[in-house]
């Protein structure tokens, strides 16, 4: 630590060039893990937020929303079977809708309108306004989000290319949905909508998109057996299975894997060409008497300082960046996950130079004997 | 028994097909509070001695007895910490550490054994005032003169109070004047302290501050009367 410290007081901008490499490396880690949360939080919020341990699809729908309807009854029925404490039925269409008060604009919105039971766990707390009602079928809490598009209390919302008109009576918090906000109503007025068409139903009895269950020990496979054309899956291959999740997902742990990587091999390059420079230093103390452990322990405990600090830096231009990104940026940061990223990285670097540092035993003594520089 | 003893001592390297015989035979005893000088003609043998007194290099065969420890049977981590406590080194040039001042640069050698207590610091600063730079104790190396940081060695090679002292041409890249200064230091932290110090030179005029003088031709070390 003294050596390491003295060096990189003595050469300020050397050390500061490479504190500044890894800080931008750290905040691009961070800026990519935000975007990444931002974006599963648009892709399945909704999704996240429901509080079920197992749910209900079609058979052979592989969790995907666009591929499942299933009979509504089966929820009435599981209910207390199985190990099933609660049922509650979800579904869910994408709509296009108007704001009634103030369609002169002609603004149309995108939408997920997810139907649900009145009073069930899937239904969220509304922040604002008044939760659904069985008896007001065509009241709706809606997220946020359109607030700011220009929807209040009480506005009529328009279901384009149907006749089906809309009440808002609360607002929720974070309810997205397959990118989209997410409208909550009452499930037969969603069921009246989506199955307008005849035959649409595919011949199900009071026809829902998924079941979520609750309960601490559910027998899936039970499940699986007894009723037609239903599957069982846990809660993260439901995630899983939201339109475009995976493939996001995939994509940014993807890009934040390359980068640890080239954090790692950054370091290690650093500090490899900086031992080739001291190997004339290190022969001399290593004739004096230094062992190779100390040597290593100045080297691996500098780039442990110096990617700590420069970390930090990183996560405190996060954070200043974040302030000026726009409001509708799918951006979310994590505290638990950048302290996460921050300390994978650390991590990271070290390995990198304790590769780089195993050099050091390489180093001969004896270039320090005899010898004029 | 304390300090140096080396007893029939040969190296041989290997060059491919031929092998170079740098050391044949060589015996060599110094007492505690002994100087002696290794001086000969370039090539022969006289920091392969050295490296091999000063555990850095293992002899073909023979004998070397530090202070009663015979370090041909040591191993190679054991020599770093026995270079560490029981050799000090002067180099050549004073290869010193150049982002450690001159006070730093002794300290660096005892923190290499452990913690640095107020008593090392004040070892560290009387000897370097003794070398007559107790002005410089703040100065890095590149604000120093040649003599100066060769003096820094000097102070360096006796902070861990070692009773050998190993210096190999110290005055190579010095002016006369500051070479006598320096050999003239050397000579007497050797006698203020008890040491037993050996050192290569090319400059026969180093050669009066010395106790007995050796010359090495091929190899072969005969004592100079
Ligand atoms: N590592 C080595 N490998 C092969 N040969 C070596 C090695 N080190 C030294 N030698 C050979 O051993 C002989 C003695 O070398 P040494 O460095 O001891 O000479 P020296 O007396 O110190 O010379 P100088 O006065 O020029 O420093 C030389 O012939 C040299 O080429
Ligand atoms: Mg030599």
């Amino acid at each position: 630590m003294f050596l390491a410290i003295k060096e990189m007081k003595h050469s300020k901008t050397r050390f500061a060039m490479i504190g500044a490499i890894i800080m931008l490396i750290a905040w691009l880690v961070f800026i990519l893990s935000g975007l990444g949360n931002g974006l599963s939080t648009l892709a399945a919020a909704t999704m996240k937020n429901i509080d079920g341990d197992l749910f209900v699809y079609e058979e052979g729908s592989e969790a995907a929303m666009m591929k499942t309807k299933v009979a509504g009854t089966v929820a009435d029925d599981v209910e207390g079977q199985y190990g099933v404490d609660n049922a509650a039925k979800f579904g869910q269409s994408t709509i296009i809708v108007q704001n009634e008060v103030v369609s002169d604009s002609k603004e149309k919105n995108d939408v997920t309108f997810a139907g649900i039971e009145p009073g069930k766990f899937i239904e969220p707390e509304v922040v604002e306004g008044k939760q659904l009602d069985a008896n007001d079928p065509f009241g709706v809490i809606i997220d946020e989000s359109l607030h700011e598009k220009g929807y209040e209390l009480g506005d009529t919302i328009v279901v384009t290319s149907s006749d089906l008109k809309l009440e808002v009576v609360g607002f929720t918090k974070g309810e997205t949905f397959n990118h989209l906000p997410t409208i909550f109503g009452n499930l037969e007025t969603w069921q009246s909508y989506a199955f307008a068409a005849p035959g649409s139903d595919n011949g199900l009895e009071n026809p829902v998109t998924m079941i979520a269950l609750q309960g601490d020990s559910i027998d899936g496979e039970q499940i699986n057996a007894n009723y037609d054309g239903v599957e069982t899956f846990t809660k993260s291959e439901a995630v899983m299975g939201m339109p475009g999740y995976k493939e996001e997902s995939a994509t940014i742990y993807m890009m934040l894997a390359f980068l640890f990587v080239i954090s790692a091999v950054i370091i290690a390059v650093f500090f490899y060409v900086f031992i080739l420079q001291k190997t004339q230093q290190f022969g001399v103390m290593k004739a004096i008497g230094a062992s190779d452990r100390f040597i290593k322990n100045s080297i691996i405990s500098q780039v442990f300082v110096l990617s700590l600090v420069s970390i930090i830096a990183g996560i405190a231009l996060t954070y200043l960046t974040a302030l000026v990104f726009p409001a509708g940026m799918p951006f979310s940061l994590d505290f638990k996950m950048v302290l996460i990223y921050g300390v994978v990285l650390l991590i990271v670097s070290v390995l990198g130079s304790v590769i780089s540092a195993r050099q050091v035993t390489k180093i001969d003594p004896l270039t320090a004997i005899g010898r004029v520089e | 028994m304390t300090g140096l003893a080396l007893k029939n001592v040969t190296k041989s390297f290997k060059e491919g097909d031929s092998t170079v015989d740098a050391l044949k035979n060589v015996s060599l005893t110094v007492e505690p509070g002994d100087f002696i000088a290794i001086i000969g003609p370039s090539g022969s043998g006289k920091s392969t001695l050295l490296s091999i007194a000063g555990a850095l290099l293992q002899p073909s065969s023979g004998e070397v007895l530090v202070n009663g420890t015979n370090i041909g049977e040591m191993k190679e981590t054991d020599l770093s910490s026995f270079r560490l406590t029981d050799i000090g080194f002067i180099l050549q040039t004073a290869n010193l550490i150049p982002y450690l001042n001159a006070l730093d640069q002794l300290l660096l050698v005892r923190r290499m054994k452990g913690k640095v207590t107020s008593k090392d610091m004040e070892f560290a600063r009387t000897l370097l005032n003794d070398l007559g730079l107790g002005q410089k104790l703040g100065k890095f190396p590149n604000e120093l003169s040649g003599g100066e940081r060769q003096r820094v060695a000097i102070a360096r090679a006796f902070v861990n109070n070692s009773n050998i002292i190993l210096a190999d041409e110290p005055t190579a890249s010095l002016d006369s004047n500051r070479a006598f200064e320096v050999v003239k230091q050397i000579r007497k932290e050797v006698k203020d302290r008890n040491k037993a110090a050996v050192m290569v030179t090319h400059d026969e005029r180093m050669l009066e501050f010395c106790d007995k003088v050796y010359r090495m031709e091929d190899g072969v070390l005969t004592l100079q009367a």
